[in-house]
């Protein structure tokens, strides 16, 4: 085994998917469909790399119940598109799904999209899933039920573990009605101006589905009725003031595809930084960033979540600066793409529960053998780096 | 504040006297009539007197008595208002209860970023009352709403009426700070939906106390809706209202609410509180939409067409805020309400799959009639969450029939692939039917998680997983899950 | 329920439970089946059956001042009937931690309310107190001050000596005050608590009498009896004025009988059992010898007490059935001018407050009294009433009990004060004179406090309120 040539293994049923952690020795590294190979930590060298696009497909999908049980390595979008077929969605829009994201790759790495503000992230609608430990232990928690609180949620273990601790082979869904009507209000303003303008949108009635500032705009998303939803944009249009206009749907469509595009950006020599805090201090956080990087780009903020993504140059004291800034605010930070090879942190400065994590981890996966690196420097390499446990 | 000295005494015993050099004594509770006081929580068959209760003021104070839990190697019981309907707040023999009934405040509302910040024992009611002159609440609204506190519906990821399109305590709790076995104070969560690494948070809530003991919540508050409009309707029967939520699903309409409650429920909820539910119908749905005044207005319109074409014999609309209250006053006092028609019940709690809800009420209307025994219904239909309520007269010596039958009905629920508990938890009285519903490696997996973060089992233990002590000789052979009977799933 | 409040959740005071009970049939009465009661006698111990509607659910945790307070299970409703079920059962005594959960319990009624199981935990706690009195020997010091309590305020005289402080207070006092007080050992705390209550009175209120008959303006609704009650009429005897002239001026006959005494309230409502019984005789028939329709009543401890006398006196062959027909014809004040309200007599003068409503526990919990006093004042063109946060929570005053329990009862007073002040109202205004004591205490001078028919009446007058 060297390290340059893993073995790749791409299981197509639960089964295999045991089997083949049981039959391949040493670390492994879970892969989907590698929209997020260089998110968070820097992998170490495995001699196996488990894909999960052989689990792909629909298990199990009642429309009455608006649930849906679904095999990891399904596409996201694919997924969308047949549940939309019954007017059904799953009520998340990560900016990967347009390269083609697996639902278990975005549920592992935490992904989530502007929508998260009215339906929050995909640890919010994945009701239960079947998990497969290093040991070959199969194990499923939560069920097919929306309300359902028998046992752990042990689902939860695995939102942005980052391909530690267990691999995911299906998840269920709680699905939602696919909205008759999205309409798009658009305000030009500049990054200082998007708190006070996501506050007025939060403080109208028109409940709207997500807020996103990016590219010198404010762009504000209301779904809803066919006669509800047209009332609402235009009510918030007259919330935001003169300059505020509902986009046509084909500019609606765009805008947030130039979001979107900015969130999944590699731009040279860059690093892609997601962060959290508080919405209050997300514009001081952003400035402060600004300032100490020589300048952010590819900038997407969400004001009412406090949630945004940016490019800062690829340079470990930066990031690692950046990290810092993001913590002083009560925030947390994780290290997206990257460009090839660069040696960046991860995650900023530990925090106390980061001793929580690394016994849990001895736990479930005592052996680090998923997705080793991943979560340094919480979760450190183990001190011995060699291979078979099987 | 001061509480007058109970009559306790610091000194029985090395580890009261640990407790007394943390804490004032008034603080530490070791006499028989106060500590038999805390020998069961809501659900009263359980019963076990603790070594010692102990009412901390703080997060520290919290953190200090764990340790001195630790120290001696006694197991330790959190509780909050000891509402809980499964006996998960039951002390352990010769362990400690701590109650965190004097972690009380509600440390910020902060209205810009639509969040509040909380001590474990804050009534769930009070956020919303606190939140409310801003124009704010906090969404899941348990029936129990008035008296238990946040923490506990942390432990136990605690949902309401309205949870069908808010969610439950998980969908809402960002951040928490956790003290767990060893003392120790951490975060879990972050400020927002995006935590770096794993969601610590999401697995704590809904573990029912055996993680370790929260003692400060930060949750979302949602702008209270421009408009809300609830209906009552009566029907001839259960399947007619159960067709109009498959209905309802498929117009795409997310209800705030959906419940339904049956005659034998009514008569009870009517007697205790005159919400003017009609008493001999024999279903009845209480719905409520709410959200932009432009979308509720045109779904009600769709929602009341809908009640028409399945035979709705009453429509009504009540329009007073205090007239919404009250339909719902009746619905919330369901439960309590029921010991005015019976001098006993064991209220139930199961979930199915909402499109198998008229199947599960006839075979439990079967199962009454087979023990001989009453059972009422009352149910958050939205999401088939059932609370049968089985009533029983303890003097009549009818125990044992109403608990078997009780059981019965839970098990019936995982059979049609649904769950064990939607919200009270699996707690004491559940934990021998876990096995119906997970394999035996389901359970390890859990339990491997629990020792990641307690390695000695001392928080909470004999909770939720299934002991042979707790259980008997009963653990239940292992069944598939009909998808993996149907040939859909496998599982090894 | 006030606009601001979210539409699809239930803020404000707690719901009540109770509001439209239908009280059950009295239980069997214990006492009468044999028996074994465990730890009580057999004179009216708890009824099994009462305690068996307690289904431990919790809801009246959060109204109960004790656990407010201290957060501790058994100072909550559901603890104390926890405790009864165990003495019940024999398995602890009545002495000691039983005796002192039951103390310190307020006997507010606001788990009553708050109960959907329809647990009627005032007839317990009546059945308990008693139990205590005859089977729990006191500790001396607690008799002796107990002794003291009873021997100065169901006298109208002795109090009126009392109101005046200073060296005529020591002068008139009762000789047999004095005994006990000298006997007493150094319980500062609680005499304190006791003397800082008594508010200055002028010589002329503490000395004044109610009128003794006082007609109707202008045509006659009915004959009123009128309860001057004893802490009453000396230390707010411009309420009872008020209350006369509110009531003529609405077209009653008012008659207020001289020879009329204490009702026993605070006796009863402290489980003297006995002497409250005698006292209930004896203005049972003081009221049957003047011939009312309605007999009012101002002070809300007083009223809950005479509703209940059919019950207090139902073992009593001779007195049960006059007794149950006293009861019958008990109003609150608010109650009957509520009732007058659709075709009033007097017309009402601006007065421009915003008015914050406290609900006595004995008006509120007791009596179920809530939405008369309230429409009352908002008969009064320019109020604006406010409410008030934690309404349902005592505050603190309970009769006697901050006297008994003068740290527990400044607590409250502390909480119910800040509460008040939040609301930023002109005017404070309750209907039971206990309250106004207490709530005087923690908030003297920062705003006026009255009672509702206070108001009234100045506004029918045209007068300005008093203090404001
Ligand atoms: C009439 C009635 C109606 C109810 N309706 C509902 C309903 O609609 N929906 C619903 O979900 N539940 C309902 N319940 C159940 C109960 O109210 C909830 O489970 C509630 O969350 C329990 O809160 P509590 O404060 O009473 O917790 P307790 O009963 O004191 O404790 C419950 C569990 O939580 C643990 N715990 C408590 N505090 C903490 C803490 N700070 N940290 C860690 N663990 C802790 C305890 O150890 C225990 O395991 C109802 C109960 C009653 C009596
Ligand atoms: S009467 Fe008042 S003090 Fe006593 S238990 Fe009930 S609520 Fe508590
Ligand atoms: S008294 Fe009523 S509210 Fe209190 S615990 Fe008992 S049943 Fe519940």
């Amino acid at each position: 085994m060297t390290t340059s040539d893993p073995t790749t293994v791409t299981p197509s049923s639960l089964e295999e998917l045991r089997d083949a952690v049981l039959d391949r020795p040493g670390p492994i590294r879970v892969a989907g469909a590698g929209t997020a190979h260089d998110w968070a930590g820097t992998p170490a060298p495995a001699g196996t790399v488990l894909s999960t696009t052989g689990l792909s497909g629909i298990v199990t999908h009642n429309p009455g119940d608006m649930t849906a049980e679904v095999w990891a390595g399904t596409p996201f979008a694919q997924l969308q598109a047949r549940l939309g077929e019954h007017h059904q969605r799953i009520a998340a829009d990560p900016a990967r799904e347009a390269d083609g994201a697996t639902l278990g790759g975005l549920f592992a790495t935490a992904d989530s999209g502007p929508r998260s503000l009215q339906y929050g992230s995909l640890r919010d609608v994945v009701i239960g899933a079947t998990i497969v430990l290093a040991d070959g232990t199969v194990a499923r928690s939560g069920g097919h039920v929306i309300k359902n609180v028998a046992g752990y949620d042990l689902t939860k273990l695995l939102h942005g573990a980052h391909g530690t601790l267990g691999v995911l082979a299906a998840l269920v869904l709680r699905l939602h009605p696919t909205p008759q009507v999205t309409a798009t209000v658009a305000v030009p303003c500049d990054r200082a101006a998007m708190t006070d303008l996501a506050r007025r949108v939060a403080d109208s009635p028109v409940e709207a589905a997500a807020v996103a500032w990016h590219d010198g705009r404010l762009l504000a998303l209301v779904e809803g009725s066919e006669r509800g939803a047209e009332a609402r944009a235009r009510r918030l249009v007259e919330t935001l003031g003169d300059e505020a206009g509902l986009l046509a749907p084909d500019d609606a469509t765009a805008a947030w595809e130039a979001h979107d595009a900015a969130v999944r950006a590699r731009p040279d020599d860059r690093a892609v930084l997601r962060f959290g805090v508080i919405p209050g201090s997300l514009s001081g956080v952003l400035d402060g960033l600004d300032t100490d990087t020589g300048g952010l780009t590819e900038v997407t903020a969400s004001p009412r979540t406090g949630i945004a993504t940016v490019a800062l140059p690829a340079d470990a004291d930066v990031v690692a600066a950046a990290h810092r800034r993001v913590a002083d605010a009560h925030g947390t930070s994780t290290l997206r793409q990257r460009p090839p090879g660069a040696d960046l942190p991860a995650f900023g400065p530990a925090p106390a529960s980061a001793a929580l994590l690394r016994q849990v981890a001895a736990s479930v996966d005592p052996d680090q053998r998923f997705g080793r690196g991943r979560l340094a420097p919480w979760l450190p390499l183990p001190s011995t780096t060699v291979g078979a446990t099987a | 504040m001061a509480t007058p000295t109970t009559a306790t005494g610091p000194t029985t015993g090395p580890l009261a006297a640990d407790f007394a050099a943390v804490l004032p004594d008034t603080c530490v509770i070791t006499d028989e009539v106060g500590l038999r006081s805390y020998e069961c929580d809501g659900l009263t068959g359980f019963r076990q007197v603790p070594a010692v209760v102990v009412l901390p003021r703080d997060a520290e104070e919290v953190a200090a008595c764990v340790r001195v839990c630790a120290r001696h190697g006694v197991p330790f019981v959190a509780r909050g208002a000891g509402t809980g309907l499964s006996g998960g707040a039951l002390p352990v023999a010769d362990g400690v209860v701590i109650s965190l009934q004097k972690l009380r405040r509600i440390l910020e509302i902060d209205v810009e970023n639509r969040r509040a910040v909380l001590e474990p024992g804050v009534f769930n009611l009070d956020i919303t009352r606190a939140a409310s002159p801003h124009g704010l609440y906090y969404a899941p609204d348990p029936s129990s709403q008035q008296v238990c506190t946040i923490g506990g519906n942390v432990a136990e990821n605690s949902g309401g009426a309205h949870c069908l399109k808010y969610g439950f305590t998980t969908n809402h709790v960002l951040e928490m700070e956790v003290v767990l076995a060893d003392g120790s104070l951490v975060t879990l969560g972050g400020p927002t939906g995006d935590q770096a690494g794993p969601d610590l948070r999401g697995l704590f809530i809904g573990s029912e106390g055996t993680l370790g003991i929260c003692t400060k919540v930060t949750v979302r508050l949602l702008q209270t809706p421009e408009s809300v409009r609830t209906l009552l309707a009566d029907f001839p029967s259960i399947e007619a209202a159960g067709d109009v939520v498959g209905d309802i699903v498929e117009a795409a309409i997310i209800p705030a609410a959906v419940e339904m409650m049956d005659s034998l429920a009514m008569e009870a909820a009517e007697a205790a509180t005159g919400a003017g539910l009609t008493v001999d119908a024999p279903a009845a749905l209480i719905v409520e939409l709410d959200g932009p005044a432009d979308e509720v207005d045109a779904e009600f319109e769709h929602l009341t067409a809908i009640c028409e074409r399945h035979g709705a014999t009453r429509l009504h609309v009540p329009t007073e805020a205090e007239e919404r209250a009250r339909v719902w006053k009746g619905r919330k006092a369901a439960f309590a309400a029921v010991g005015r028609i019976s001098p006993d019940y064991i209220v139930q709690d199961g979930v199915v799959p909402r499109t198998r809800l008229a199947e599960v009420l006839t075979r439990i209307a079967e199962m009454g009639r087979d023990a001989g025994l009453r059972v009422a219904n009352v149910f958050h239909a939205g999401d088939g969450n059932l609370h049968p309520l089985v009533l029983y007269s303890e003097a009549a010596g009818e125990h044992d029939a109403a608990e078997e039958l009780s059981t019965q009905i839970a098990e019936l629920c995982v059979e049609l692939g649904g769950s064990l508990s939607g919200e009270h938890g699996i707690g004491t009285d559940k934990a021998c039917s876990m096995p119906r519903m997970f394999s035996p490696d389901d359970l390890d997996v859990m339990h491997r998680v629990r020792l990641g973060f307690d390695p000695d089992s001392r928080c909470n233990p004999g909770k939720l997983f299934p002991t042979p002590r707790l259980c008997g000789e009963r653990p239940g052979p292992y069944r598939p899950h009909p998808l993996e009977e149907a040939g859909v799933i496998e599982r090894l | 329920m006030t606009d601001t409040q979210p539409p699809t959740h239930e803020t404000g005071p707690s719901p009540d439970y109770t509001s439209e009970r239908g009280e059950k049939a009295a239980p069997e009465r214990a006492d009468v089946l044999s028996g074994d009661f465990g730890s009580f006698d057999d004179h009216h111990p708890p009824a099994q059956e009462l305690l068996d509607d307690c289904v431990h659910c919790g809801f009246c945790l959060p109204t109960c001042p004790t656990y407010a307070l201290w957060g501790e299970e058994m100072d909550s409703p559901r603890g104390r009937i926890y405790l009864m079920e165990m003495a019940e059962k024999g398995e602890i005594p009545l002495e000691g931690a039983f005796t002192t959960h039951i103390d310190r319990c307020l006997g507010c009624m606001a788990c009553v309310t708050a109960c959907p199981s329809g647990v009627q935990y005032d007839r317990l706690l009546e059945a308990t107190r008693p139990q205590i009195e005859r089977n729990v020997p006191r500790s001396r010091a607690d008799r002796l001050f107990r002794e003291a309590i009873f021997t100065l305020f169901p006298y109208r005289r002795r109090l009126r000596a009392a109101s005046l402080g200073g060296a005529l207070y020591q002068k008139l006092r009762p000789a047999t005050m004095d005994r006990l007080l000298a006997k007493l050992p150094r319980r500062l705390e609680r005499l304190v608590a006791m003397e800082s209550l008594l508010p200055p009175v002028s010589v002329r209120d503490a000395f004044a009498r109610t009128p003794i008959f006082t007609p109707a303006v202008g045509t006659r609704r009915g004959r009123v009896g009128m309860l001057t009650g004893c802490v009453q009429d000396v230390f707010f005897h411009q309420v009872n004025l008020a209350t006369v002239r509110v009531l003529a001026a609405e077209g009653h006959d008012v008659v207020a009988p001289a020879e009329q005494a204490c009702c026993g309230a605070l006796g009863l409502h402290a489980g003297r059992e006995e002497e409250s019984a005698e006292r209930a005789r004896a203005l049972i028939a003081v009221f049957e010898r003047a011939e009312v329709d309605v007999i009012a009543v101002n002070v809300a401890g007083c009223g809950s007490s005479m509703k209940e006398y059919g019950e207090l006196l139902a073992d009593d062959p001779v007195w049960a059935d006059r007794a149950a027909a006293f009861s019958a014809k008990v109003r609150d004040v608010s109650e009957v001018l509520a009732d007058a309200l659709a075709d009033s007599r007097a017309p009402r003068h601006r007065v421009d407050a915003t008015v914050v409503y406290h609900d006595a526990c004995h008006l509120g919990h007791a009596q179920k009294i809530r939405t008369q006093p309230r429409d009352v004042l908002r008969s009064i063109p320019g109020v604006t009433l406010t409410e008030l946060p934690e309404a349902e929570i005592c505050c603190g005053s309970a009769g006697i009990y901050n006297m008994l329990q003068p740290e527990a009862a400044g607590d409250l007073g502390r909480r119910k004060a800040d509460n008040i002040r939040g609301t930023g109202a002109d005017l404070l205004v309750t209907a039971n004179p206990g309250c106004l004591l207490q709530i005087r205490k923690y908030l003297e001078g920062e705003l006026p406090m009255l009672h509702p028919v206070q108001l009234l009446d100045a506004s029918i007058r045209g007068v300005r309120p008093p203090g404001m």
